[in-house]
C-alpha cells in the first residue's frame, strides 16, 4: 500500500538498553491522525500514572502529523507530550506545540513520531540520519547553552541538520526548562526540557532527504492558494514589513508580516533597527510553508541575534520601566535571549519576576533570602542572576526552577497568595502561567465567560487558542480599537455573523447580559465544547494555532470565516476524505481520551477551578467571574462532552460511542470511572 | 535503478516504446517536450527561426539562444519559509513533497538570520547544458520560456549537469531524484512558476524579456 501523508513509521528509542526500535503508525492512524491525538494515545497506552515526570519509565513523545513536511500552510509545527513536571502540584499529562523546520525534517527523515524512554547512562544525542538512527556521545556538549549546541552539531552533521537541544536548566531537570530549535522555536509549556534532561539526552538532530507523499497534490495547492489569498498580500517593493496592497487587514493579533510583537514595542531597539546605518536589523521568518509569518528575526554586533515572537517582547517588561527612557531596549532582548540560552520557559519566567517583585514590596522576600537584587528589578544585572541562579539551581535559583506555582507554594503563606495573581487555574492540575483569563490581559482586561470556563477544563494554559482572541482581536482593529483595549460590547455587532457561522448562534457573541452589569454565560459551554474539538483537531493535522481555525476574516463585509480548510488540507493529503462535520466528531474523541488520560492522573471535576482572585477581582469594566455562574456552565459543558457531570469524568457509554472501548475498561479497573 | 542505455546519437534506444507510450498518453509533464525541441538538431533550428532574438556563439561555433524568462530572488524580503521548496516538489514531482526535490533552493543561515533562495538563472551560457553528454538538456521552445530544461525520457541521471552548475555557484541548481534515477532542474513550470506564484511575501518574481535575459554565468557567477 502507498501511504499518503504518514510516513508510517514511529521511532522508539529506549535509552536505558541504547536500542531503538521502529513500530508502525498504522496501529494508531487514521483513528488519532496525528501530532496531539497521536501522542495522547502513546501516553496512554505507555504512561500511567504511577509513573513520575522524571522517572526513566516516562515518554517524551515528539509527534508529527500527516500535514508536516507537505506545502500545506504552517505545517511547520509539531507536538511534543509526556507527564508533564510543570503541571503543579501534580504531574500530569500535557502537551506543547512547537513551530519552525524540525518537525518536516523528521517527516522527510521518514518518521512520524519519535518515543523516547529510559535513561541513558551517560550523556547521548540523538542522530538521525535519513532513517539511520545512532546514539552519540554527548560528554563534551553537556553544560553547553542551546546555541552553542546547535553550532557544535552543525559543525559535525553539516548546517541542514535541525536540532531540538536543551540547555543548562534542562540538564539541572529544571520543570521549566525548554527544548529549543534554531532560534527561537521551542517546546516551552509543560517543561520537558527537564524530562529530556532526567533522560541524559541532550539533542535530537534530524536530517532527511526523503519525501511526503500527496495523494491530491493539486487539490493541496488550490486549498493552499485560496489559504495564501486570506492571509498575505505581497509585498514586492520598499519595506517588507508593510503590505503592499491598500486596505488590506491583517486578522491575526500580531498583524503578520513578521511584525509579532515587537512591532508594537517601541524604544531603542526598535530605532536601532529602523536605522539602516546602525548595523541592527530585522528580516522576515517564517516556519516551514508559513503564509502569515508572525515573527522576525533580530540580529545586531552585541545582541543575541534570533526569532522575535511575544515572549522576547513581553518577558522582561520591566526594564522598560527601570529605564523608561530607552523603552524596550537591548536589556529586555537580551533578557529573553538569555532564557533562551539557559534553555528556560520564558513565559513562566514573565510571571516569576512580576511576582518576586509584589513580594519584595510587601517584605514577604527580601534580598537576604533570596540572594537577588530584588531592588534593581528590570536592570541587567537582576535578569542576569536570576536566570543563572534558575538554570543552575543555585541557592533561590534552585527554588524557582521548580515553576512560579511549585516555588510560592513551598514558600508558602502570603507569597502563595501573590503567585495567585499570576496563575490562573487552582486545584491539583494548575502550575500554568496566566494568559488570557480576561480579554486584554490580568487584571485590566475584561472578563469573557468563554475564557474563563476554557481555562477551567483546559490541561494546560489557553496559550494554544491565539484563533480564539484572534477573532476577538481581528474585530477590534477592524473597528479601530486597540486590541489590548478592547470593549467587548463594542464587538458584539461585528462578531455577529461571524459567530453565528462558527458556533450557530448570533447569541454567542453577545458577550455581556442586556442590563450591562453582568456576564452572559449561556453560549459559554457550547463556544468552548467546538473550540476543543477545533484544537484538537488542527494539533493533531498538525497546524498552526495563530491562523486555524479561521473564525475571523478581516478582509470581507460581514467577516465571517472558513472552518472547513483544516478537513479539506488533510483530505488532499491523505485522500482520506473527511467532512468538516466528520471531523468534530473525531475532535471529541479526541478532547475525551485527553480528558481520560487527566482523570486516570487523578483529576476531577474539583479541579477545573479558578483561584479566587478570579471571583472577587473587578475586571475593567467593574464585572466579574461568578462562581456559580462557572459551575453552571461546567455542568453544561460536562453534558455536552458526555461527561459525567458530578466528577467531570467520561462516562462509559459516551466512550464506547467514540470507540475508546480499552479506554473504559481501563479506568473502570482503576475504579475512576463513573457509575 | 540502472543507468538507461544510449546509443552514440544520443538517443534512447527503445525508440518504439517510447512513441507507444508517447502516443498512448495524453500530454503530461513528461510528455511536453513531444512536439517541440527533442534533440541538438531541433534547438539550432530554433534558434534560425527566431531571429528576433539573441543568441550567444560559443568558441566551437554552436549557438544557444538567449532564456526570455527568469526567476529572479530578492533577499531583502525572504522569510525563508520554504513555501517556495515544498510547492515546487509538490507540483513537479507528482505529489513528492520534500526540499530535496525542491528546483529552487532555500538556503538558510538560521543563526545569522541569512535566507537566500537560490534560483535557477537560465544562464546565458549554460554550463549544465553544455556538459549533458546526451542532449537530456534543451531549450524549451514550446512554452515560449526558453529555459533550459531536462527532458526526463532522455536523461540517464549521470548528473553531469549538477557538477557543471557546482563549479560555478555556491550550490548547485539541478537536484537528483534517486528514486527515478534522473536530474532535475528549474523549468520555469512551463512559463508559469508555481514558486512565484505561492511565495507568501512577494520575494519570488518573474523577470522576462523578449529580447533575451543576459542574465546568470558567466555574468554572475559564486551566488
Amino acid at each position: 500500500m502507498k501511504s499518503y501523508g504518514w510516513a508510517g513509521k514511529i521511532l522508539r528509542v529506549d535509552l536505558t538498553q541504547g536500542k531503538t526500535y521502529v513500530i508502525p503508525t498504522w496501529d494508531h492512524v487514521p483513528k488519532f491522525i496525528g501530532g496531539r491525538g497521536l501522542g495522547a494515545k502513546i501516553c496512554w497506552d505507555e504512561v500511567p500514572p504511577e509513573v513520575g515526570a522524571f522517572d526513566p519509565e516516562n515518554r517524551l513523545v515528539f509527534a508529527t502529523g500527516p500535514l508536516q513536511g507537505t506545502l500545506a500552510p504552517t505545517s511547520g509545527r509539531f507536538m511534543v507530550m509526556g507527564k508533564a513536571p510543570q503541571t503543579a502540584p501534580m504531574e500530569s499529562y500535557c502537551r506543547s506545540g512547537v513551530g519552525g523546520h524540525w518537525g518536516p525534517e523528521l517527516k522527510w527523515a521518514g518518521y512520524d513520531a519519535i518515543i523516547i524512554q529510559g535513561r541513558s547512562p551517560k550523556p547521548v544525542y540523538l542522530w538521525i540520519n535519513d532513517g539511520a538512527v545512532e546514539l552519540l556521545d554527548a560528554t563534551r556538549l553537556w553544560g553547553l547553552d542551546t546555541y552553542q549546541t546547535q553550532q557544535r552539531i552543525w559543525e559535525i552533521h553539516g548546517r541542514n541538520a535541525r536540532v531540538m537541544t536543551i540547555g543548562p536548566a534542562g540538564e539541572k531537570k529544571s520543570r521549566i526548562a525548554i527544548i529549543l530549535s534554531d532560534t527561537g522555536d521551542a517546546s516551552g509549556q509543560g517543561g520537558f526540557g527537564g524530562v529530556m534532561g532526567s533522560k541524559n539526552l541532550k539533542a535530537i538532530v534530524l536530517r532527511g532527504t526523503g519525501h511526503v507523499q500527496v495523494a491530491r497534490p493539486k487539490q493541496l495547492m488550490e486549498v493552499v492558494q485560496y489559504v495564501n489569498k486570506l492571509f498575505t498580500r505581497k509585498s514586492a517593493n520598499g519595506d517588507p514589513f508593510t503590505p503592499e496592497e491598500p486596505g488590506f487587514k491583517y486578522n491575526i493579533w500580531g498583524g503578520g508580516y513578521g511584525r509579532g510583537s515587537l512591532g508594537e514595542a517601541p524604544g531603542e531597539l526598535l530605532d536601532l533597527m529602523n536605522d539602516p546605518s546602525s548595523g541592527y536589523s530585522r528580516v522576515l521568518d517564517g516556519c516551514f510553508a508559513c503564509p502569515v509569518i508572525c515573527r522576525a528575526h533580530v540580529k545586531g554586533p552585541d545582541i543575541v541575534n534570533g526569532v522575535a515572537f511575544c515572549a522576547q517582547a513581553y518577558m522582561y517588561m520591566e526594564s522598560t520601566v527601570y529605564d523608561y527612557e530607552k523603552g524596550y531596549s537591548k536589556v529586555t532582548w537580551q533578557a529573553a535571549k538569555m532564557a533562551d540560552l539557559f534553555g528556560i520557559n520564558a513565559y513562566d519566567v514573565m510571571a516569576i519576576i512580576p511576582w518576586l517583585d509584589d513580594c519584595y514590596r510587601d517584605d514577604i522576600l527580601t534580598e537576604d533570602d533570596t540572594g537577588l537584587p530584588l531592588d534593581e528589578i528590570g536592570s541587567q544585572r537582576f535578569i542576569y542572576e536570576l536566570l543563572r541562579r534558575m538554570a543552575h539551581r543555585e541557592g533561590f535559583g534552585n527554588l524557582l526552577a521548580e515553576g512560579g506555582q511549585r516555588a510560592a507554594m513551598k514558600i508558602g503563606g502570603e507569597a502563595q497568595k501573590r503567585m495567585e495573581m499570576y496563575y490562573t487555574r487552582a486545584g491539583r492540575f494548575g502550575g500554568y502561567r496566566e494568559h488570557w483569563g480576561y480579554l486584554g490581559g490580568f487584571p485590566t482586561g475584561h472578563a469573557l465567560s468563554y475564557l474563563a470556563l476554557l481555562w477551567a477544563v483546559d490541561n494546560r494554559d489557553v496559550f494554544s487558542s491565539h484563533n480564539l482572541m484572534s477573532q476577538l482581536w481581528g474585530a477590534a482593529f477592524t473597528i479601530g480599537q486597540d486590541a489590548r483595549t478592547a470593549i467587548p460590547e463594542d464587538l458584539t455587532p461585528i462578531l455577529k455573523p461571524v459567530m453565528k457561522y462558527a458556533y450557530g448562534s448570533e447569541r454567542a457573541a453577545e458577550f455581556i447580559t442586556e442590563d450591562g452589569k453582568g456576564l452572559n454565560w449561556d453560549w459559554a459551554a457550547r463556544v468552548v465544547k467546538r473550540h476543543q474539538e477545533r484544537t484538537l483537531l488542527k494539533d493533531s493535522y498538525t497546524v498552526c494555532d495563530i491562523p486555524f481555525p479561521f473564525i475571523f476574516n478581516a478582509n470581507t463585509k460581514d467577516h465571517v470565516g472558513d472552518t472547513s480548510i483544516e478537513s479539506k488540507l488533510y483530505s488532499a493529503v491523505t485522500g482520506i476524505d473527511m467532512s468538516e462535520e466528520d471531523s468534530y466528531k473525531r475532535g471529541d474523541m479526541l478532547s475525551t481520551l485527553e480528558r481520560a488520560i487527566a482523570c486516570r492522573d487523578g483529576r476531577t471535576r474539583d479541579d477545573d477551578v479558578l483561584f479566587e482572585k478570579y471571583y472577587t477581582n473587578l475586571d475593567a469594566a467593574g464585572r466579574k467571574y461568578n462562581r456559580e455562574d462557572l459551575e453552571r456552565a461546567k455542568d453544561e459543558f460536562y453534558q455536552l462532552c458526555g461527561w459525567d457531570a458530578a466528577t467531570g469524568i467520561p462516562t462509559r457509554n459516551k466512550l464506547e460511542k467514540v470507540d475508546l472501548k480499552e479506554v473504559a475498561d481501563d479506568l473502570q479497573n482503576r475504579g475512576i470511572l463513573a457509575k | 535503478m540502472a543507468p538507461r542505455k544510449t546509443t552514440n546519437d544520443g538517443q534512447n534506444p527503445s525508440e518504439k516504446d517510447r512513441t507507444n507510450h508517447l502516443l498512448s498518453d495524453p500530454i503530461t509533464r513528461r510528455t511536453f517536450l513531444r512536439n517541440g525541441t527533442t534533440g541538438f538538431l531541433s534547438f539550432l533550428s530554433a534558434v534560425a527561426i527566431a531571429d528576433l532574438l539573441d543568441f550567444i556563439t560559443f568558441p566551437d561555433g554552436t549557438e544557444i539562444v538567449l532564456a526570455k524568462a527568469a526567476v529572479l530572488a530578492d533577499k531583502s524580503v525572504c522569510s525563508g519559509c520554504r513555501t517556495c521548496e515544498a510547492v515546487c516538489s509538490n507540483f513537479n514531482s507528482e505529489g513528492r513533497n520534500a526540499a530535496a526535490l525542491a528546483r529552487v533552493i532555500l538556503d538558510k543561515e538560521y543563526v545569522r538570520g541569512d535566507y537566500q533562495p537560490r534560483v535557477c538563472f537560465q544562464c546565458l551560457d549554460p554550463v549544465c547544458l553544455r556538459a549533458c553528454p546526451v542532449t537530456a538538456l534543451q531549450v524549451d521552445k514550446q512554452s515560449g520560456t526558453y529555459a533550459r530544461v531536462i527532458d526526463e525520457r532522455v536523461c540517464i541521471g549521470c548528473q553531469k549537469c549538477l557538477k557543471a552548475c557546482d563549479q560555478v555557484f555556491v550550490l548547485p541548481r539541478p537536484r537528483f531524484d534517486a528514486d527515478e534515477n534522473i536530474t532535475i532542474k528549474c523549468h520555469l513550470c512551463f512559463g508559469d512558476p508555481q514558486c512565484v506564484k505561492y511565495c507568501p511575501t512577494g520575494a519570488l518574481r518573474l523577470e522576462r524579456s523578449e529580447k533575451g535575459l543576459r542574465i546568470g554565468y558567466p555574468i554572475v557567477e559564486g551566488v
